[in-house]
């Protein structure tokens, strides 16, 4: 935990990718073929849950499904156990999606590197 | 122009006949007057001439009338040195505050930390408890100002450095549908976003 800022700043300053930056990379570079991340809500349905704009992401219908649920079962706030762990499930896969992008994306840097020093010598 | 206290209570004196007279005059001086007229009644108000300060002493004998005058002893006595600005042959005492003086010591008034027959500072008004305070810093003055400028000096470097070298987790920005979220964030409908794809791994 933190190697990757001990990396960015001290150790590998040019290959350390910089979230705050677009990654650059073709998203299909490496790969076979690549399946699409599939939208499950449509804007409609987020619009009518009133799901706040930081929660409309990839995970939006668990959270539709668990806003309903907790609606129906008020006061008995320990009900929706179920729906509360799919959704938390699903962002927890987002999460790790966006670790592996992150290492992806480091990754294709070095080679880079790799490549370009290859070519100087 | 500024005069010094005594320990004097200013009492007065009234007469039947001289009150009447006077109706409901408040002024000690005008009273005085008025009163000396009658010679059956007198007002002992006010410090007599020999106990207000004079002019600045020049010789020997006047420094010791002054100092006995001032209730304070020939070697301690030291006139405010003459400037122009007019303190006469008054005291001049050490700018010091009521709050250096023993707290545990029995006072005649114990609030002003004074005893009776003491001379009165100049500016003693300042020095009660209340105001003015020359009590020594606990910590050497220089001591305490490294310590305290050393420590904010450290932290504005500390947020600045925080700022040049943010710390992150090591994931890649969240990705969100729709274009980013093109219409729900506000933008223009009419403009067509760029088209954004975003992939499994």
């Amino acid at each position: 935990m933190g190697a990757h800022l001990a990396r960015r700043y001290i150790t590998e300053t040019e290959t350390e990718p910089d979230p705050a930056k677009p990654f650059g990379f073709d998203p299909e570079f490496g790969f076979g073929e690549r399946k699409e991340r599939e939208m499950v809500a449509s804007q409609a349905q987020m619009n009518l849950a009133q799901v706040p704009v930081l929660q409309r992401d990839y995970c939006a219908h668990h959270l539709i499904k668990l806003m309903k649920c907790k609606r129906d079962n008020w006061p008995n706030f320990l009900a929706c156990k179920h729906e509360r762990h799919d959704w938390d499930y699903y962002e927890h896969q987002d999460y790790v999606m966006r670790m592996k992008e992150y290492e992806r994306e480091r990754r294709l840097q070095m080679r880079k590197k790799r490549v370009e020093e290859a070519q100087a010598a | 122009m500024r005069i010094s206290l005594f320990n004097v209570t200013a009492t007065i004196e009234h007469g039947c006949r001289g009150f009447q007279k006077l109706g409901s005059s408040s002024f000690q001086g005008e009273t005085a007057r008025l009163l000396g007229a009658f010679s059956q009644i007198r007002a002992a108000s006010g410090p007599s001439k020999g106990m207000l300060p004079g002019p600045y002493p020049q010789t020997p004998e006047e420094r010791a009338a002054a100092a006995k005058k001032y209730n304070m002893r020939v070697e301690d006595y030291e006139p405010i040195p003459d400037n122009g600005e007019g303190y006469g042959d008054y005291p001049q005492l050490p700018d010091r505050s009521q709050h250096e003086r023993d707290p545990w010591y029995s006072w005649d008034h114990p609030d002003l930390r004074r005893n009776w027959g003491e001379p009165i500072h100049w500016d003693f008004d300042m020095f009660i408890r209340n105001r003015v305070d020359t009590s020594p810093s606990p910590v050497a003055w220089h001591t305490m100002c490294k310590h305290l400028f050393g420590f904010v000096g450290f932290m504005l470097l500390m947020f600045y450095l925080g700022e040049k070298f943010p710390s992150y987790q090591p994931v890649a920005p969240k990705q969100y549908p729709y274009s980013n979220l093109h219409l729900e964030r506000g933008e223009d409908p009419e403009k067509q976003p760029e088209e954004v794809k975003h992939f499994n791994i």
